[in-house]
């Protein structure tokens, strides 16, 4: 490893263990949101970002793994851990539902199409009473617990360790993506991305590869599900609400759609930013709008971009350009 | 046995017949022109024949196998690949990630094997970079290989896309107009290419308006006017042949 690759391996992982010996819970319960929504926007950036498919469905398959979670755990006594499993795979069915529909339109159509499924799975939550209880809700969902050898217990209940098991599910999920988006299938997504016409052209399967990307996509977001109901117990029709939508967008593009690194810090950055205007109580969504407002018009890469200006700056720089975006 | 051989292809857009029973064929390792007025269907004969369109009537037949109805990259797996009137490349990839895009699908496929690099698709991928840093170097494309090809001027796009329809090594090349909006070095250069490549035994179907290029390169002309075919022959033929020169000319 480079020097600098190595400095910033070490700063992040100080930061992100820093809270484990701080302990402060509220800290750590911002954190473990945080971690939450590292996972969903990578996972979705691989559906907006690599492939390049304006999905709108991501909290629907968000809501089924926790669904699936909250219900397994609660009627039928499974331990949470192989729920996720279940959740995973009926994530992926889902998208498979979502995508054969929605990938006949294009463009603008597909957003709107998934958009459209995203509402029916959010009604049926909401109506499909003997199932999801309504907005009555799934509660008591038990918390995952994990015995390590040794002694060591991670569970959902303690912050503290909740915070270390949404960290190891968000590395996992880097990982993934990372392996996904370097290899010869991630070569493919980009140039379905870069130009579908000419993909299909010199036989790429757009449609499989599209469909990969969701399914993959949609496994990794409901075992986000998976691990949220565990951690609140209480799992709600509104877990999969539109605004969710739009704050992944929001992230994905103020991270740089296309940039595993740039789309996760964003991700922290934009669930922790909130937290840490508090101190001017008053001015805080106004500040925070303001922000945004300025890194749209100002950093129109996103994170990427910035991240790119510094590697710049910095010496031994590798020469070669990243493939992608 | 023809390579290609399109018989009796209809298509209809919005109750225009813009292909009236085109047939036509291509034998292995031939050179064919297809010329014909603006709008005689030319272009809609490539999109039918690569899968872009269905037909609304007849076959495609290559090497044998009906094709009629084959989405395009499932008629690319069995060897045709086509260059673009309006110059298409991946913008935001390498020069380089731009020809091996235009190879791997026609190799191992396998998802799980890839992300996982077994060694299967690291030999593919080292025979992918082998076969990609030839065509640079005889595309003249080496100083460019890690440009994003969106900085590539149109020639060197048209360059680009050229040697992408090679990467596969395809028995069939449909080039749409490979001489227009260059300059004549540049025209030169793409003769010279088509030349040496069908020196290699691939067969060429080539869309051109430029005559001294046509005349020059192709060993047999299909006219096209209204969406029927109107002529065949060899070029010093259809020079003079008097219902080209209506089609082109009128009277």
């Amino acid at each position: 490893m480079r020097p600098a690759a190595r400095a910033s391996a070490v700063l992040v992982a100080a930061v992100v263990a820093a809270p484990v010996m701080l302990g402060a819970e509220y800290l750590l319960r911002v954190l473990i949101l945080a971690g939450i929504f590292v996972v969903l926007a990578i996972s979705y950036d691989l559906i907006v970002g690599q492939v390049g498919s304006l999905s709108l469905a991501h909290p629907a398959f968000y809501g089924v793994g926790a669904y699936t979670t909250g219900i397994l755990t609660t009627r039928y006594g499974l331990d949470p851990l192989p729920t996720f499993l279940v959740a995973a795979a009926l994530g992926a069915v889902t998208a498979v539902v979502v995508g054969i529909p929605s990938f006949r339109l294009r463009d603008r159509s597909f957003a709107i199409g998934t958009l459209g499924m995203a509402w029916v799975l959010q009604l049926v939550a909401n109506n499909w009473i003997g199932l999801t209880r309504g907005p009555m809700c799934i509660t008591g969902v038990p918390p995952l617990m994990i015995m390590l050898p040794g002694g060591v217990e991670l569970t959902t209940i303690f912050p503290r360790t909740g915070y270390v098991l949404i960290v190891v599910i968000a590395i996992a999920t880097y990982l993934i993506a990372w392996a996904i988006n370097s290899s010869r299938v991630g070569r493919a997504f980009h140039a379905i991305r870069e130009n579908e016409l000419l993909a299909e052209m010199q036989g790429v399967n757009s449609l499989f590869y599209k469909m990969l990307a969701l399914g993959i996509g949609a496994a990794i977001a409901a075992v986000a599900g998976g691990y949220y109901a565990t951690y609140s117990s209480v799992v709600c029709p509104s877990e999969m609400a539109m605004m969710y939508t739009i704050t992944l967008l929001i992230i994905v593009y103020l991270g740089g759609a296309g940039s595993l690194r740039g789309v996760t810090v964003a991700a922290v950055v934009f669930v922790v930013l909130p937290e840490v205007l508090r101190v001017a109580a008053a001015a805080r969504l106004f500040v925070y709008g303001g922000l945004l407002l300025g890194a749209a018009i100002y950093l129109p890469g996103g994170v990427e971009a910035l991240i790119n200006r510094v590697e710049r700056a910095w010496p031994g720089r590798s020469a070669t350009p990243r493939s992608g975006r | 046995m023809a390579l290609l051989e399109t018989t009796d292809v209809w298509k209809r857009f919005y109750g225009l017949d813009v292909l009236r029973g085109v047939s036509l064929h291509v034998h292995p390792g031939e050179v064919v022109g297809l010329i014909g007025p603006n709008g005689s269907g030319k272009t809609t004969l490539f999109n039918c024949i690569t899968g872009q369109y269905s037909v609304d009537a007849g076959r495609v037949v290559f090497k044998g196998r009906d094709i009629t109805g084959y989405s395009p990259h499932r008629v690319c797996g069995l060897g045709v690949t086509r260059t673009f009137q309006m110059v298409q490349v991946y913008p935001g990839l390498s020069v380089r990630d731009n020809l091996l895009v235009a190879l791997q699908e026609h190799q191992e496929r396998s998802v799980l094997a890839r992300v996982l690099r077994v060694a299967r698709v690291r030999e593919a991928e080292a025979r992918a970079r082998d076969r990609a840093a030839a065509l640079l170097e005889e595309f003249a494309l080496v100083r460019l290989a890690d440009q994003p090809a969106g900085v590539l001027s149109y020639g060197q796009r048209k360059l680009l896309e050229f040697a992408s329809a090679l990467m596969a090594e395809p028995e069939l090349i449909l080039l749409d107009e490979p001489a227009a909006a260059v300059n004549p070095t540049m025209i030169e250069r793409m003769k010279e290419h088509v030349r040496r490549i069908h020196a290699r035994g691939k067969a060429f179907l080539i869309i051109e308006h430029n005559m001294s290029v046509v005349m020059d390169i192709c060993e047999r002309v299909v006219v096209l006017d209204h969406g029927e075919k109107i002529a065949e022959g060899v070029p010093a033929e259809i020079q003079r042949d008097p219902q080209v020169l209506q089609a082109y000319f009128g009277r």
